[in-house]
């Protein structure tokens, strides 16, 4: 309810009730209070430690500001948990909140584990919508993640890039669950319309799953662009086409088989074989440390075109080329620059 | 055109009886017509006694020169068994439509009551449902088969006569005591699909009865979504209500947790109930906006907030005589909005 006048407050204001203490067995009131201002001393120890630590050694062994993230991923947490059904999640089903208190946890893999190096992320527009097209690589969508972590913690604006899935994983059990609360759409031409015209950031892989379910012997080529429908979407939306090339992806799971049979029995689009997967089972699902690097291009701008231009299907493929070689360019480049694939 | 002479099928359901209610201040002469008795009294309304099953329909429109009907008796879902379902859905549907056809037939107006079931739920399906995204390969045996025959009679019947505009509303689900979702959202436990947190959109019991209203009093030929503004989920329309989720029911293999469902408890899950719960559908009801100029008063979220508020109140007594159960109805409306005022 909303109480816009003192005077409304007043008239729907209640007495503080006075509870009485609960009764039974309680600790002593100085265990209570240590109970209470234990995360506060550990907190005061731990940065008094650092602080000497440094002196010692005279380098930084406990950074305290990854120390303070974590406090505040936790304190984020309990907050969440407390908001009980008072919050609103837009049509898709994106909660932002708790979508930004996650990404600290993927912040910490995109810095410490990975070591993603962005280049160009000030080509992603702060205001308004754009398409944002990447190669698809790794058996999971990490770099998906990765892209929209870097959007939004390198960026000036912060923004919430909102990513296209196929429809097949919308339908998975956790996964749906999850992909729906972080903002994620389906891959269908009406959503996509649907993003751009509400002026967001969608993030497209044309590859598909041919591009995350490609062997290790095939990395870093680039599949076929879909039919295009990217473009055309673009183009009756008005929004231009940012094209990311993302380098590191195709060395988290090195794929050298893929078991068709298993994969048709669980409905999936690829059953993976790794080094480690399913050989070790669980832990054989953690990603190799690559370095990354991920460049956001400049903007393919499509403003000039009439909306009717989408329907024109040689102009159309034509720029889904241009997109596809503005990014594998892209991806020689930065293969380039890297000087290993673990450095 | 205003009607004049209205007949209203199916005005013994609560929401035909708010029909009703609505319209005899709007209407010279209204005509009511169900198996049942009507629970409530509305003394402007000749009641008749007719099943839409039988072909007396034709001959009831022909003698009592009805221009405009208002064809409500649709079951989405019921405690029969599903073959009732499709008797009254389709063979009932087929029976209306007969006898408003003909170079004899005075009805120049046809209002159908259809639902948000004829699209089914789906993981694959695209956010936002508008009205063409009908999908044609449903399972058999199913509320969705039933409503999608339905209105292809519907339609069929439209192409056929150019002297009746036929509008068809496809309502959204609707949480009270009496509707299936309902119950089973107001249970201290409810079980859950495991995995799965959909997106519900409803529609509040006043405006389901407000559009057919609308629909009745103007002329909007066509087929029109109507379900509130905004989505609420699953988990958080459980914890309004004061409820529990309860992951226990497996996310695949749906029909055992129904089996289960009404052995053990006491909710019958229909099919298109289960998908609904398990993946969510959502309807995009900007062409009842843009013909209708008027939307659903109440979004998703205040409709589950007013389920919650009218769960506070007492229950009524069981309708003795009608003037009885008008006046507890009228007493309890008091109440809520005394409370809603006080809150």
């Amino acid at each position: 309810m909303i109480e816009a006048t003192p005077r409304e407050r007043r008239r729907n204001s209640k007495k503080a009730e006075i509870v009485a203490p609960r009764q039974g067995f309680r600790l002593p009131r100085s265990v209570r209070r240590l109970q209470r201002q234990a995360p506060m001393y550990a907190l005061q120890g731990l940065s008094s430690l650092s602080t000497r630590l440094r002196d010692i050694t005279g380098r930084e062994v406990i950074d305290m500001r990854r120390v303070m993230e974590v406090i505040q991923f936790i304190y984020q947490q309990r907050e969440l948990a407390r908001r009980g059904p008072n919050y609103a999640v837009d049509d898709y089903g994106f909660d932002p909140e708790w979508t930004e208190s996650f990404l600290t946890v993927f912040k910490t893999i995109y810095r410490d584990y990975w070591r993603v190096e962005t280049t160009g992320v000030e080509n992603v527009p702060a205001t308004g919508r754009a398409l944002l097209v990447a190669n698809h690589a790794g058996v999971l969508p990490w770099d998906g993640t990765m892209i929209k972590t870097a959007v939004f913690s390198e960026h000036p604006h912060p923004r919430h890039v909102r990513a296209l899935v196929a429809s097949q994983f919308m339908g998975m059990p956790v996964m749906s669950w999850f992909l729906r609360r972080t903002g994620q759409a389906v891959g269908h031409p009406d959503d996509t319309r649907r993003l751009l015209e509400r002026d967001q950031l969608v993030l497209v892989f044309p590859e598909g799953t041919r591009g995350t379910g490609k062997s290790f012997k095939d990395r870093y080529r680039l599949r076929r662009f879909g039919r295009g429908g990217f473009v055309a979407t673009a183009i009756r939306a008005g929004a231009p086409i940012i094209p990311i090339s993302v380098v590191g992806s195709e060395e988290i799971y090195p794929m050298i088989g893929d078991l068709g049979p298993v994969a048709r029995f669980f409905g999936l689009p690829y059953f993976p074989v790794t080094p480690f997967w399913p050989w070790l089972g669980p832990p054989g699902m953690i990603p190799l440390p690559s370095k990354w690097r991920i460049q956001f291009h400049e903007p393919i701008d499509l403003s000039d075109l009439a909306p009717k231009a989408a329907e024109d299907q040689h102009l159309v493929m034509s720029l889904a080329d241009e997109v596809r070689e503005v990014i594998q360019r892209g991806i020689y480049d930065n293969l380039k620059r890297r000087r290993g694939v673990f450095l | 055109m205003t009607p004049s002479r209205v007949l209203v099928t199916g005005v013994s359901n609560p929401l035909g009886a708010e029909v009703a209610r609505r319209l005899t201040a709007q209407v010279p002469r209204l005509f009511g017509c169900d198996v049942a008795d009507p629970v409530s009294a509305i003394e402007d309304m000749d009641f008749v006694h007719a099943d839409t099953r039988l072909s007396v329909i034709g001959k009831l429109v022909r003698q009592l020169r009805i221009d405009t009907v208002v064809h409500l008796a649709v079951l989405v879902e019921s405690r029969h068994d599903e073959r009732a379902v499709h008797e009254t859905d389709v063979i009932g549907t087929m029976n209306v439509l007969v006898g408003c056809s003909g170079p004899s037939s005075p009805v120049r107006h046809l209002v159908v009551k259809s639902s948000q079931a004829i699209y089914g739920a789906g993981g694959g399906d695209p956010s936002f449902f508008s009205e063409e995204m009908i999908n044609w390969d449903r399972p058999v045996g199913d509320v969705t088969r039933d409503l999608l025959e339905m209105e292809q009679l519907v339609s069929e019947f439209a192409l056929r006569t150019n002297q009746c505009d036929v509008t068809v509303l496809r309502l959204g689900y609707r949480v009270s005591e009496d509707t299936c979702l309902g119950r089973y959202l107001s249970l201290p436990i409810v079980p859950v699909f495991a995995g799965f947190d959909p997106r519900l959109q409803l529609l509040h019991e006043d405006d389901a009865a407000e559009a057919i209203v609308r629909a009745t009093l103007g002329r909007h030929p066509g087929a029109f979504n109507v379900a509130g503004e905004g989505v609420v989920l699953l988990s958080q329309a459980i914890d309004i209500m004061g409820g529990r989720p309860a992951p226990v029911l497996p996310p695949y293999w749906r029909w055992l947790s129904r089996l289960g469902l009404r052995t053990l408890g006491r909710v019958d899950l229909p099919r298109h109930l289960a998908d609904f719960l398990s993946f969510g559908s959502v309807m995009d009801c900007s062409r009842l906006e843009q013909e209708f100029r008027w939307r659903p008063a109440y979004s998703s979220r205040q409709t589950m907030d007013s389920l919650a508020l009218g769960k506070t109140v007492e229950a009524i007594e069981p309708p003795s005589p009608p003037q009885e159960y008008e006046l507890q109805k009228f007493l309890q409306q008091r109440r809520r909005r005394a409370l809603r005022l006080s809150n």
